[in-house]
């Protein structure tokens, strides 16, 4: 393990990573691409005793086969974004996150981290029913990214664990993302919509997952809209319907960016035009 | 804890604390005039320098980070006092105004124009949406870059 000097720790693997964050847990600080880690530190939200870059551990890998996707969590997006094959919401959520700099240095497994209004990478893998892999002290462990999340800035991970890949099995045949930014290159997003769906011979929905990001502290799946588009036949009359059911039950944030009526009409407005695109068989 | 690194070619040893950021260390340590702090936050570009040949935001950048590698800022490019392409296109064109964008500006231009010789306004747009100018209103910019790429 190169140890630069006290303070600043720089694993060249996950063992070492993991052994590290067992000795150190919540005093140390992981940075991936520090975009918004370094973040936290110059704005003294926190004072961490010691930083374990993850910038020598090899997980900057895309492996993508006929039913699976996996992707090393310090992958960036500009790599991302190169890889051929990926599903069409993870491209368009990846693409949509501008400028040169950012596009290298951010990566998605930190992105999966970043809460509302960043986190477009995390919305587009939860429609895609992405896993996580973390890896702690007492071995690895997969959980599914809808299962992550606990609430503001909490994550159903553990103190001595990495994360080290996120996994898609089987990806949907159809996917979309779509995203609303105060400018067209750059913003915070005001809300965003993800839908990934498979259909059977007859053109009736198989499998449905939508995810909203922007509109809470972290993405969320709208359980009762997969349900009402299931099994069924998409009509523009069916998606209307859908579509007013997308923030039911849900706190939607109001701030100085969107009021929280702003934020909902938004969604709705954004997937059903990634509805109507799919039935006039779009992408 | 001891950093060493190359500084535009130069070796240079500096004494920093694991939470500071390349930025602080370049500016207010070693005193580097062409890297300027704007956001702190990755809002606006004007802290940008090349890091083994990629650009990063020292803002964002751990000063750690950099221990054994190559940091490059605008400065650098001129060889001998003669400005490189992309600088004397900038000239030309008053895309700089106050010049404290320009930096930045200057190198996210080099990268992509070596990434892609010939960007399209999109790909021009997405790359510097990044970089934030409060004087030129882009178009200078835009055009200086345009004048050196391979259409
Ligand atoms: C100017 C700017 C614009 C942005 N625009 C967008 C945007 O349009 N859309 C968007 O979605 N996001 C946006 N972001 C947020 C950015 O995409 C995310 O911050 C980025 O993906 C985080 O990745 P990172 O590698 O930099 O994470 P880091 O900053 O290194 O880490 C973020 C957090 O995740 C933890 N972490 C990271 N990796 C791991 C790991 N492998 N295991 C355990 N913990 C880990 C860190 O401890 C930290 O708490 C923007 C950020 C900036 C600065
Ligand atoms: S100071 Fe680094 S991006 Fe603004
Ligand atoms: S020239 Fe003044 S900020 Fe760009």
């Amino acid at each position: 393990m190169s140890l630069i000097a006290s303070g600043y720790l720089t694993p060249t693997n996950v063992q070492e990573a993991v052994s590290l964050k067992r000795k150190l847990r919540d005093k140390a600080l992981v940075v991936a691409g520090g975009t918004a880690a370094v973040q936290l530190i110059s704005k003294m939200i926190i004072e961490p005793q010691a930083i374990i870059s993850l910038e020598k551990v090899p997980l900057d890998y895309v492996k993508i086969r006929s039913n699976s996707v996996e992707i090393g969590a310090t992958t960036s997006i500009a790599k991302l974004i190169q890889s051929r094959g990926l599903p069409n919401a993870l491209k368009k959520a990846a693409e949509s996150i501008h400028g040169l700099a950012l596009k290298d240095m951010a990566t998605v497994g930190g992105n999966i981290f970043t809460p509302a209004p960043a986190g477009d990478l995390a919305t587009a893998l939860l429609s895609l029913d992405a896993v996580l892999i973390l890896r702690g002290g007492r071995g690895m462990r997969s959980v599914p990214l809808s299962n992550f999340y606990r609430g503001p800035l909490q994550f159903n991970i553990k103190p001595d664990e990495i994360l080290t890949a996120v996994k898609i099995s089987r990806p949907p045949k159809l996917s979309a993302f779509l995203k609303q930014t105060p400018w067209k290159y750059s913003g915070p997003t005001i809300a965003s919509v993800s839908a990934s769906l498979d259909l059977d011979r007859n053109g009736r929905t198989r499998r449905a997952m939508v995810a909203l990001g922007g509109l809470t502290t972290h993405p969320y799946r709208a359980k009762k809209v997969e349900k009402m588009i299931t099994g069924k036949k998409l009509s523009e009359q069916l998606i209307d319907g859908a579509a007013q059911q997308l923030t039911d039950g849900v706190e939607v944030i109001d701030d100085a960016l969107a009021s929280s009526w702003y934020r909902r009409e938004l969604a709705q407005v954004l997937f059903k035009r990634i509805l109507y695109n799919f039935i006039s068989g779009g992408d | 804890m001891r950093i060493r690194f190359k500084l535009d070619g130069q070796d240079v040893e500096v004494d920093v604390k694991h939470t500071d950021t390349l930025l602080k260390v370049l500016k207010d340590r070693i005193g580097v005039g062409s890297v300027h702090f704007g956001c702190g936050e990755g809002s606006c570009g004007a802290c940008m320098v090349l890091i083994n040949g990629r650009l990063r935001y020292s803002c964002l950048t751990l000063a750690g980070y950099v221990d054994g590698k190559e940091v490059t800022t605008v400065a650098a490019l001129a060889r001998d006092g003669e400005l490189t392409e992309i600088q004397r296109a900038f000239l030309e064109n008053d895309a700089a105004q106050c010049g404290y964008c320009t930096p930045g500006m200057i190198l996210t231009a080099k990268v992509l124009l070596e990434k892609n010789p010939s960007p399209s306004d999109e790909e021009l747009f997405d790359a510097l949406a990044g970089n934030l100018c409060r004087c030129t209103g882009y178009i200078p910019i835009i055009n200086a870059i345009k004048s050196v790429s391979r259409r």
